[in-house]
């Protein structure tokens, strides 16, 4: 149990979350000569080194480049403590507000200063708030502002000038925000309330065995059920893919346990199949050729602008476990891992989640009979028709019972004093969960 | 024991559902005997609308199977968080499986963590959280109706999940979650009718090292107020959704396609047979879904913050 354990620290190797304010991004710290890209701003990472995760620190400029999208800043990273973060009203002290708008008019003459003294005065402050005290200084309008715009006002300045970033472990919850927001296609459409329900509707938990194909989520979904099954259980996930490697980003960022790692077992998808229909094939191909095909389509999808994020994960394992003198003699890891999959369906799962860009039909054929009887399926879908079809194919074969297609709306509010009301934007596309229980 | 881990056979003492259809399913527990209303052993029968079921009948069945009633059959599933929402005793309003997935998910609870939950309720949310974090997590859950807590005491215990989870009967907006949880908790949940009251208490009840909170109101001003205490606590990442879930009915359709082309053209004496002056009909088959006549337009609201961590309790 986790109850006294201080908080880690940030080590060489691991997948870290940079936040400045609201935004957030995945980065791996692969070297001590690592940078990372926010907008117009590059950090270097060195100095995050052996600090305790959660730490602030405060962007320093060490140099401005002019680069294709005007002026690029490199800044160092300093440590710095909670109470240098104050907010900007405070810091200002402001005190006078407008009642309403009706004095003001948009003619472009607000701010006196015009972008070329906001970027000198960028360069020679160090600090947001004496950027933003300057450019209120210099509105002429401001101060007629009423309160809540006043706030808005500042808060859009901070977002821009703010000078801080947090350093956050990586967690599932941190993680989908970052993957939807990003590009939700690499994540297949998965929002965060389906992704929860996925979870939920599929019973992984520290107990049983569980099988999930999935073509292709950046690693999500089997990061999101290991973390599920937990550390020190027994629980063990299935993992099927349609390529030769899988996708493990989001797998590696959680950094699990070495006995909880390896109880999450990546197998292709054809070529364990074959192995468990067939019995061992001697062919010394990885994956047979279909597959590689898909895997050239579904290519390991690093996020912009971190070549270092693609894991080449499964092809150091395998150097490693070849024994030195024997040139791929000994067994490779895709077989070890086959084999062991293979045991597991026979010994059948205790429950199937499905997200697939093929057609769901073929896979749950496939995979169905490998599901003990009473336990849970999950079939995910962006589209209704696919699983509209699926679903009465599987109603007729009266294999799975208590069939259920659902779908969310998830409304986010803003809640503040006198302000509360649904946010102006929100998802459209939850997404669709196909589920029911197998029957004997 | 039913609850603990996926089994394959229906043990004595298991909650077993007994599956009819979409919108019949009843939760049973596999026991030969019952105590009736006036104090009596009896055989355990259960009525169901397909006749009846001699309850010993079903022992020793492996789950998934079809039994036989006596006017009609039956499927036997073993008993899960999401069937149990469905089929569980109501003792107070509960939260169903939409909302409780993402308080799972925005609490990060996984095994090992440690949880706090107010009010116990019915024990909707709190089966979800004990399957989430055992075998090495344990949850801490309050009522402030000493009857429901022991029933849920009760429950747990016959559920098999016992081990996992201390009950407590007590009023925590007035007495806090009690000084041995002091910086005890991965998370906490609050579906409290003043839940500002609780804010302070949860405050303390979490790690130094920081944590998760919700709190589920079905009001919007419980909201605020609870959102302006941890504001003022410290308390960062505030945000607060409604999840909505929808259900897709699909039904295969027989319509008739009608044809009106003929209708251009003038009537032929020669075909004056009745039957073929008839409008001509197309049967077509396709397969729809729809929205159902009613759903779901409300809940709650979810508000969920994080505790950055090291922020002094003093």
């Amino acid at each position: 149990m986790s109850t006294n354990v201080t908080t880690p620290n940030i080590q060489l190797g691991d997948y870290i979350v940079i936040q400045r304010q609201k935004y957030t991004k995945l980065q791996k710290f692969g070297s001590l000569d690592a940078t990372s890209t926010l907008g117009k701003e590059t950090l270097e990472l060195k100095s995050l080194l052996d600090q305790p995760y959660g730490s602030t620190f405060k962007m320093c400029v060490k140099e401005t480049k002019s680069g294709k999208r005007g002026a690029q800043r490199q800044h160092t990273l300093e440590l710095c403590s909670d109470t240098e973060l104050r907010s900007t009203r405070e810091v200002l002290g402001i005190s006078s507000s407008g009642a309403d708008n009706r004095d003001i008019c948009d003619n472009g003459e607000a701010q006196a200063l015009n972008s070329s003294d906001i970027e000198q005065l960028r360069e020679a402050c160090n600090e947001s708030s004496k950027i933003i005290e300057k450019l209120v200084e210099n509105s002429k309008t401001f101060h007629t502002r009423t309160e809540y715009s006043q706030e808005k006002y500042l808060l859009k300045k901070e977002k821009k000038y703010f000078e801080f970033v947090q350093i956050r472990q990586p967690t599932i919850r941190l993680m989908v925000d970052i993957f939807y927001r990003q590009d939700a296609e690499k994540i297949m459409g998965i929002r965060v309330d389906t992704l929860s329900q996925i979870i939920s509707y599929s019973g992984v938990c520290g107990f049983g065995n569980y099988l999930l194909y999935e073509s292709g989520t950046n690693g999500l979904l089997p990061a999101a059920m290991m973390n599920s099954i937990g550390a020190d259980t027994e629980g063990t996930l299935v993992h099927m893919h349609p390529g030769n490697v899988p996708q493990k980003q989001a797998l590696l960022a959680l950094k699990l346990p070495l006995e909880q790692q390896q109880r999450c077992v990546s197998v292709n998808l054809y070529s364990v199949l074959r192995e468990f229909y067939q019995g061992e094939t001697t062919s010394v191909s990885p994956a047979e050729p279909s597959a590689v095909q898909a895997e050239e389509t579904l290519p390991e999808t690093p996020t912009e602008e971190q070549p270092e994020a693609v894991e080449p994960s499964t092809k150091k394992p395998k150097l490693d476990e070849a024994p030195p003198s024997g040139n791929n003699k000994g067994p490779l890891r895709w077989q070890l891992e086959n084999k062991r999959a293979t045991t597991l369906m026979h010994e059948k799962f205790d429950s199937l989640v499905v997200a697939a860009k093929e057609h769901p039909s073929s896979i749950l054929q496939a995979l169905l009979p490998l599901v003990r009887p009473s336990r849970p399926i999950v079939v995910f879908s962006t589209c209704r028709e696919l699983l509209q079809e699926t679903f009465m194919e599987l109603k007729t074969s009266g294999k799975v019972t208590a069939l259920h297609l659902t779908s969310n709306w998830l409304r986010t509010y803003q809640i503040l004093p006198n302000r509360t009301h649904p946010e102006v934007n929100m998802s459209g596309n939850s997404g669709y969960l196909l589920t029911g229980f197998t029957l004997k | 024991m039913s609850f603990l881990k996926p089994k394959t056979h229906i043990e004595q003492g298991d909650i077993v559902i007994l599956y009819l259809s979409v919108n019949s399913m009843h939760a049973i527990e596999a026991v030969p005997t019952i105590v009736n209303k006036k104090g009596e052993t009896i055989q355990h029968i259960f009525q169901t609308n397909y006749g009846s079921l001699k309850v010993e009948s079903i022992i020793g069945v492996e789950y998934g199977s079809r039994v036989e009633l006596s006017k009609g059959w039956a499927n036997v599933l073993q008993s899960s968080p999401e069937l149990w929402t469905q089929t569980l005793p109501h003792r107070t309003q509960i939260i169903y499986t939409p909302d409780i997935s993402m308080i799972l998910h925005q609490l990060e609870v996984r095994p090992g963590a440690v949880v706090i939950e107010s009010g116990t309720g019915s024990g909707s949310l709190s089966h979800y959280i004990l399957r989430a974090l055992k075998p090495t997590g344990h949850l801490h859950t309050f009522d402030f109706h000493e009857a429901r807590a022991d029933q849920a005491r009760d429950e747990f215990k016959r559920h098999g999940l016992a081990a996992y989870v201390s009950v407590y009967h007590r009023d925590v907006c007035n007495l806090g979650f009690s000084t041995e949880l002091d910086g005890a908790a991965n998370a906490v949940f609050l579906d409290l009718p003043a839940p500002d009251l609780a804010v302070p208490h949860a405050f303390k009840a979490l790690k130094l090292s920081g944590g998760r909170f919700c709190s589920f109101s079905p009001c919007i001003e419980q909201s605020q107020r609870c959102i302006q205490e941890l504001t003022k606590l410290g308390f960062n990442e505030i945000c607060s959704m409604e999840v909505l879930q929808q259900e897709s009915v699909i039904k295969t359709r027989s319509l008739p396609v009608i044809d009106l082309e003929f209708l251009k053209l003038p009537k032929t004496n020669e075909s004056s047979s009745p039957e073929e002056t008839k409008t001509p009909k197309e049967l077509k088959k396709y397969l729809t879904s729809s929205n159902p006549q009613t759903l779901p337009g409300h809940t709650g609201f979810l508000t969920f913050a994080t505790l950055p961590p090291n922020i002094p309790k003093a």
